[in-house]
Formats: structure tokens, sequence, C-alpha cells
């Protein structure tokens, strides 16, 4: 705990000291740098001293911190168990990366913007997420989640300059906003079945089944919003791509899954929900994971593609959350221990792999000035470090083996398989189908990124026929790799990627670990033994299949060197007036895929496909809209816009009539009292 | 035992291609010609290793690694199964999800070696592999979910080596459902007719054969022999789960098991004789009937308490 305070202490004296030096665009940046590595490395340390469980035995670390009678109700009191390291250790390490990158993507920044600012508003929010993840008590929990709200705000609207950023903001300020609204009443009804606003009491209480189901229907709605279950997620899709990247990468690996470690301490404090709560979890799960890859598909905009896919892998991870709780609700602690342990692992992950692909994805679009997919191509040459490093995530993001994501969503199936022999047929049926559900979301997320990497990397460059040579090389666009400031937090990223998918065994104890925390009881031994060591078995596998390619990569070496090798143009089937447009793009890819679900997309297709001999000229665009923002939302809010029109002469903006209304106000609650 | 899992290696190098060569012979007798050599397959591949390679100029390192992935991958895949009676190399709890994610990680490393090119035809035949790639998973899972259910099982080696025995006399509809859907999804998975024709070579209808168009000389040739494997690794899971009897002799099972896959090939090489290639837009409506059996399966499983 006094790693945190340190790593706490040293992120507010280095956004006053940026604040200081706004001025000067340098020292701001360069105190920035410092003071971020310092503060996440404590931070790190803090998290994994947890959860190594070494937290007694260092002297520096006591478990918990409070400061007594500080507002009614709350207190300031934190401490940190293995869930919010767990969380801790994830966000320290994205925030470091995101940070970083930042500070390099911001550096050659020549706009009006105060860069100072937005660096003591980055820190800031360091803070607040820190004390979401380590509060334990409600109302400073609530009041922090209440700042980060309002900082990740301003942040995001970097570039309000343009009305769409701002629109978005204000988007995601009204959906939190409607979530903190759950999260309060939520608190109250714990806090006065607990009597006492602190975490640990309430753990402590029992709480009947009724009020366990309301709790979590409140939990499911106000966290849910900000995790971006399908159909709360509208404010994701445009809040992502408006943000700047690094804020971007930080929102969607970390500030959406705050959501989860909200549900996962809901799940701690009440431990016992009605089975159907369980169930309804893995149907909204299942909803998200496959709803959000094929928005994901009919995505045409990079940063926007990325952001479903945040909406997909909120999905995964629910799954895992789902079966845990229908495990425990049956008593069937196997099941349980793995989902949420598959859970947790997937939130780690996702927040590395979805951070290193925002990241290259920001690169992208800061060397062609475009978000546009259909506009690149061809990248992979220009842009050899970004493409390799956009080339892993993508891997990991499949759940493909070699790479981290596939431990996590084996973890997740693994439960669902264990559901189906530890249940009855309820439980059997519902597992079953999210198995599907599972299977369908990686079968259609290794289309969406087979899409996303060969349409903006491979190929030939589609955007600029004029300007190509004849090898299809840009020749006079000025496309540069970004530098070691860029480089080097994607370069962790992708580390942590291949590190978590060949040596999984680390992260799957500290993913235990935190389940520990969610459960209360003690995870057995021989639980852990038989799903870690099948995984030790998978990388068997995966070795034998890498001595197999080292074979057949020795065979083809010798066979390229005495046999001839030509290079020539691709085949075209004989037609020669080639132009580079004529390669596929990513809707054309993803064409196929999409008419198979029509039925459940809306798609708006503006112009005409040209049906004559002789075509002449003729546009098309097609875009899939996103079903509960423009058939649910849109009218909802409609309706509530007419509805509050009406009761609009209460505003009169005279301060007479406010006047009149408090003094009534205070009327009504005299003779309340009185009665 | 060290002799056992050599032996279960060997086959899985060297048997896979002769499943080709016995269905490219049945072909032409149903044809009335006396076709290739049963081992024209491994001569093909043979041949391509002499061949000159071309590359073109649009393509990056993955054109030329995709083929090695997807082989090793497949191969890996491989030391899950188990074959006649031998176990496999390497077994454990769950590994049925590995090996149908090695399948998947060849699959993407193909289809982005396809859009390497930038060609429209092979982004044409990477988005279709894509597609039905996707959906055939869905059914795969399914049915070795209800595998594992009536095995009580995740790993491969026990659902297939006697993990089934007493099942076809409690649930026999419900395997009866599996084998179908499961023979649906291989047809699709290795792009046999009436999902794909390997014979033609028209580029705007073929899936698979599209995808590798540009490769030539040792690529092609590991291609070929990644899609051998794989076929094979799909024809002994059918034929383990049709065939569920053992006798326990090491020499008679595997004779046997050889007998069933060679028997296996021919009923392939009779489907592509006798049936036309599908129009490409039904092929997801084959693919919806596939999960439908699995789903019927499933359903089966479940009123009648074979759990």
């Amino acid at each position: 705990m006094a790693l945190l305070l340190i790593s706490l202490s040293i992120l507010i004296i280095s956004s006053l000291l940026i604040l200081l030096f706004c001025r000067s665009k340098e020292i701001s940046a360069c105190v920035f740098l410092w003071s971020l590595v310092a503060a996440c490395g404590f931070g790190l340390w803090s998290a994994l001293s947890v959860l190594c469980q070494k937290a007694m035995s260092l002297p520096l670390t006591g478990v918990d911190f409070r400061v007594h009678g500080t507002i009614p109700l709350g207190e300031f009191y934190i401490g940190i168990d293995a869930l919010s390291a767990f969380f801790l250790l994830l966000f320290f390490i994205l925030s470091l990366a995101a940070g970083i990158y930042g500070y390099g993507y911001l550096r050659d920044y020549t706009g009006q913007r105060n860069t100072g600012v937005h660096f003591a508003l980055y820190h800031l929010l360091i803070i607040v997420i820190t004390l979401v993840l380590v509060a334990k008590n409600a109302v400073l929990f609530l009041v922090a989640w209440e700042i980060m709200t309002f900082v990740s705000y301003f942040l995001i609207t970097f570039y309000n300059e343009s009305e769409s950023v701002r629109k978005a903001g204000y988007l995601y300020l009204i959906s939190t906003h409607v979530g903190v609204f759950c999260l309060l009443v939520m608190f109250l009804i714990m806090g006065a079945q607990a009597g006492s606003m602190n975490f640990d009491q309430m753990t402590a209480t029992q709480f009947p089944l009724a009020l366990a189901a309301l709790l979590f229907m409140l939990a499911f709605v106000g966290f849910g919003i900000k995790a971006g279950f399908i159909p709360f997620h509208i404010w994701l899709p445009h809040a992502h791509p408006a943000a700047p990247t690094h804020i971007s990468a930080l929102l969607s690996g970390v500030v959406v899954k705050l959501g989860i470690y909200g549900l996962m301490r809901v799940m701690a404090i009440v431990k016992d929900f009605p089975l159907w709560c369980g169930v309804l979890l893995l149907i909204m799960a299942a909803i998200s994971g496959v709803g959000g890859v094929l928005y994901a598909l009919g995505q045409h905009e990079i940063k926007k593609l990325l952001a479903y896919h945040s909406i997909e892998n909120i999905g995964i991870i629910t799954l895992g959350l789902g079966i845990g709780m229908i495990g425990h609700a049956y008593h069937q602690e196997t099941v349980a221990f793995i989902g949420y342990a598959g859970a947790l692992l997937h939130t780690f992950n996702h927040a590395v792999f979805k951070g290193l692909l925002f990241l290259s994805a920001g690169s992208v679009i800061h060397c062609t000035h475009t978000g546009d997919m259909d506009h690149m191509g061809g990248l992979f040459k220009l842009l050899p470090w970004t493409g390799h490093l956009f080339l892993i995530g993508s891997l990991s993001i499949c759940g493909l083996p070699l790479f981290n994501g596939f431990i996590s969503e084996w973890l997740v199936y693994r439960a669902l398989l264990e559901g189906v022999f530890h249940l009855d047929v309820f439980g059997i049926i519902f597992s079953s189908l999210a198995i599907v559900a599972l299977a369908l979301v990686g079968g259609l997320a290794a289309l969406c990124f087979t899409k996303a990497f060969g349409v903006i990397f491979l190929g030939s460059n589609k955007s600029s026929e004029g300007h190509q040579g004849k090898e299809g090389r840009l020749s006079n666009i000025d496309i540069k790799e970004g530098d070691l400031m860029l480089r080097g937090p994607m370069i962790l990223l992708a580390a942590i990627c291949l590190w978590g998918g060949l040596f999984p065994a680390n992260m799957v104890y500290f993913a235990f670990q935190g389940t520990q925390a969610i459960t209360g009881l003690q995870i057995p031994f021989v639980l852990k033994e038989a799903v870690i060591n099948p995984l030790l078995s998978a990388t068997r596998v995966l070795s034998f299949g890498g001595v197999i390619f080292s074979v057949l990569a020795l065979v083809r070496d010798f066979l390229v060197l005495h046999y001839p090798v030509r290079l020539t143009e691709t085949w075209s089937c004989g037609y020669v007036k080639l132009s580079h447009r004529m390669q596929y793009t990513a809707s054309s890819f993803a064409r196929p895929i999409l008419k198979i679900f029509r039925s459940a997309l809306v798609f708006r297709v503006e112009g005409k496909i040209s049906k004559e001999y002789f075509p002449a000229w003729t546009s098309l665009k097609s875009s899939v809209k996103d079903v509960s923002e423009s058939l649910l939302f849109r009218p909802l809010f409609y309706v509530i816009k007419k509805f509050s029109r009406k009761l609009k002469w209460i505003q009169s903006g005279h301060t007479q009539t406010y006047i009149l209304y408090v003094f009534l106000f205070l009327v009504i609650l005299l003779v309340w009292k009185l009665i | 035992m060290h002799i056992l899992l050599l032996l279960h290696l060997t086959i899985l190098f060297v048997f896979p291609p002769l499943l080709l060569g016995i269905i490219g012979k049945t072909k032409a007798f149903f044809a009335g010609r006396i076709g290739p050599p049963l081992l024209q397959p491994y001569f093909d591949i043979f041949k391509l290793m002499h061949k000159e390679s071309v590359y073109s100029v649009t393509t990056n390192w993955i054109f030329m690694a995709a083929p090695m992935v997807s082989t090793a991958a497949i191969l890996a895949a491989g030391t899950l199964m188990p074959l006649a009676d031998f176990k496999p190399p390497i077994q454990f709890w769950g590994d049925m999800v590995l090996f149908v994610y090695l399948f998947a990680l060849a699959r993407f490393v193909i289809v982005l070696a396809a859009l390497d090119t930038g060609s429209s035809l092979e982004g044409m035949g990477a988005s279709r592999e894509a597609t039905f790639g996707c959906l055939s998973e869905i059914t795969m899972f399914l049915n070795l979910t209800i595998l594992a259910l009536l095995s009580r099982s995740l790993s491969l080696s026990e659902i297939f080596l006697g993990g089934l025995s007493s099942s076809w006399l409690q649930v026999g509809p419900v395997l009866i459902l599996v084998v179908v859907s499961f023979f649906l999804i291989l047809l699709v998975e290795n792009s046999r007719v009436p999902i794909d024709d390997p014979e033609t070579h028209l580029e705007l209808t073929m899936i698979h054969e599209v995808i590798v168009l540009d490769h030539s000389g040792i690529d092609l040739a590991y291609v070929l022999y990644g899609k051998a494997v794989k076929l094979f690794l799909f024809a002994s899971m059918l034929v383990s789960v049709i065939i569920t009897f053992r006798v326990h002799d090491f020499l008679i099972d595997t004779a046997f098991f050889f007998f069933e896959l060679i028997v296996f090939a021919v009923l392939i090489g009779i489907v592509e004789s006798t049936m036309a290639r599908l129009r490409l837009n039904k092929v997801p409506y084959l693919l919806f009937s596939a999960f439908i059996f699995s789903i019927f399966g499933f359903t089966v499983i479940l009123v009648r308490g074979g759990h």
C-alpha cells in the first residue's frame, strides 16, 4: 500500500508541476514522461507484490490505508486485495504504454491547444482510476468514478474544434451519467442493508436473494453502460474514434474494463445471486460478443472497427463471468473458478492487445492522415514496425495459439465445457449455446482481422493511383515510421502478448488470485494444476509445430537456393490494364458474411449499382447501421425530449421562481417532518 | 512406447497424400478413365519442389511464410489426434479447443497470404474461405461438445479411443446426426465438391484453389501437402466416430483403420463424381443444415438424458 501511495503522490505533485510549467512545452512534457514512468513503476510493484502474496513480508506494504470521518457516510478508505491488484497491474501497464506513446504523439503537435493541461489531466485520470480500483468505501468509489468520467471527457475532446468530437464527448458524458444514477441507488441499498458504506461490512452482510437480484440489475445497467454491453454501447463507437490515439487505447483498455471491475466487485460483495442473473449475463454476453463483431465487420473506419471489437471482447469476458455466476448458483465451484479466472485473464489480455492495436492504428492514421481502411493498402512495406506489431495484435485478438488471447479464450471454453459436464439440463443448454456463441465470435473475429490487416497493410495502396510506381510502392508520399517513443510502448505490449501466450502459468496464477478475491473461497491446489498443466501441454504442441516449421523453412531455403526464383507482377488471369483500385476492399471482403447475417443487421446503401452495359459515372456508399442506436435510443430520446418539452414551463429562468421552488420544497419537508 | 509415438508421427506425415490419390482414382473410374496412379499426389509434391518459384513484387514475407505456418499448424494439430489404436503423442484435458484453433490459425495465415498478393481474385477467395470457415467452426465446436458430453471427456484421445464405444447402442441417432454434420463440415473445410471443385481452375467460382493462385514451386507443394494432412485428420476423426469397435490388437486395429480410411476416400470420390458443385450462394445453407443437424443431435441428448 505504501508503494501505491508513493505512486499516487508522485502523480499529484507532478501534475501540479506540469500545470505550473504548462507554458513551456518541453518542461511539462519532460516532467510528464519521467513522473509517469516512476509512478507506474511503483504502482506495478505494489500490484505485483499483492498478487505474489508477499504483501505481509515486505515492510513497506501494509494492506489498508484509511482516514476517518472525512465526509458524512464516506471516508478515505483504500486497500488492495487481489482483485484490485489484478486490475491495477493491467491498468499501470497500459497507462505507461499509452502515456509514453502520447508523449511521442503530442511532441510534434503544433495546434492551438495546450498539451501541458492534457498531460496533467492524464495524470489526474491515472489517480482517479487508481482510486476507483482501490476504494473500499462506496462514497469514495462514486466520487472517484464521477471525477473519472469528467476527466476522461476532457481527454476525449482534445480535438474539440471538430463537431463530431464534441458530440461524441457529450454522448459519453450523458450515457455514463445514466449509469452513475443506477450505481448510486445500488450502493445506497447495499449501505442500508449493511449499515455502513464500507465494502468490508457490505461483504460481511448477507443479502436476501430478491434484493441481490435487484442489486444485480442495477449493477448490470450501471456498470454495463461503462463496459459497453449491447444495447448500452452507443457511446463507445463514437467516443473511441474521436479521442486522440493514446486516449482511445486507455479508454478501451481500462475505462471500459472498469465496468467489468465494478461487476466483479459487486459479485464479491453480494455473493449469492439467483440463477437467472447468471443466465441473463450469459445471454447479454453472447449478444454483445456476436453483435460487436458483426458491427465491427461492417466498419470501414479503423478506430471504429476497433471500438466495436472492444464490445465483442467485453462479450467474451462477460461469458466467463456469466458461467462463473451460473456455476456459483449451482454450487459447482470448479465451473465458477475457471469462469471467473477466464474473465479476469481475458480482461488483462484484451487491455494489452487492444492497446497495441489502437496504438498501431494511431501510427497508421498519423502517417496516412485518414482512418478509412479502403484508402489504405500496401503499408506493410512502408511501415514495417507498425505492420508487424499490428499483426501480433491481430493474431492475439483472434485468440489464435501462440498468443495470449488463446489462453484466456481457452479458459472461458474450459469453463463452459466444464459447465456442460457439471450442471443440469438447463445449465447444459446455456453453456452449450455459449460455446457456440464463443466459437462464432472467434471465427468472426478472425474474419474481421484478416480484413483489417489485409486491407490496411497488404496488397498495394488503393488511394493514390497517380503516385504509384511500377512496383506498387508509394513514391512521393512522405510516409515514415514513428520513432522509439511511439514504437517502444507498442513493442512492450507486443512482447507481453507473446509472453502471455508462450508462458501462460504466471498470468493464470494471478487470475486465480483475483478469483479468490471475488468468490472469497480458497481455490484448491488440484484445480490450479488441472488448469495450468493442460496449458503447458498446449505449449508443447506449439513447440512441436515450431520444430516442424523450422524444418519446412530449412527445406524451403535449400530449394530456393538451388532452383530459380523469379519476381514478377501478381497473376491477374491475363488482364493487363490492372488498376490498384481493383483490389478487394474492406467492404467487399466482409460482404458475404454480412449478407448471411442480413436479417440481424440494418444496412444503408446510398447511390446505386450500375447495371447498364456501358456503365457511366456511378457512386455507391454502404454502411451498417447500429440497431440499438437508430432504432432504440434515438426514438427513446425523441420521446423523452417531447415529453420534457411539456415540462419546460418549470424552468422559467426567473430567479424569483426558483426561490419560490426552494421555499415550497422546505415547506413540504417541514410538513412531512411534522406528520 | 516411443516406437508407437514414432509410428503415429510416421503415419501422420506419410499417409495423407495417398487419400487424395484414392479420391482421384475413384473419380477417374466413374469418368471411365484409367486415371493418374495412386501415388500421383506424392509425385506432384515432389515435382513442385523442383520447380521454379515465382513471386509477385507486391508480396511480403507473409506470402512465403504462410504455407509453412499453416502446414506446421495442421501437423501440430495432428499430434493431438489419435490414429487407429495409437494414443496421440500429446493429450490434455481441453485439447479439442486447441485442435480447432490450430486449424483456425492455418486458415488465418493462408487468407492473409492471399490478401498479400493484392489480387482481387484472391481477395474474393480469401473472403469466401474466411466466411465459410467461421460458419463451419461453430458446427465443429457443437459437434465436439456433443461428443464430449457423450464420452465425458474433453480430450480428443479419450473421446476417440473408447469414449464413445457404448454410445452407439444408447444414443445411436445422435451419433448419426453428428456424423452427417461432420461429413458436411469435412466437405466444406477441405473444399471438396459440392462446395468447391478442386479440379477447376476457373478463378471466379473457386474458394480454395483461388487463394493459392499465386503460390508456386515449394510453397505450392507445402499448401498441397497441408491440405492432404487436413483431409486426413478430418477423415480419421469421422472414421473414429463411426467405427468405435477396437480389438486392441495392434496390427489388426491399424490395418482396419487404414481400410476404413480408404473406404472413406472412395466415398468422397463417389460424392464428387455423382454430384454437381453447388452455386456459391447456396453454400451457407449447406453449412446451416450441418449446424441444424448438430443442434438436433444435441436436443436428442438432452431429451434422452445421455449425459
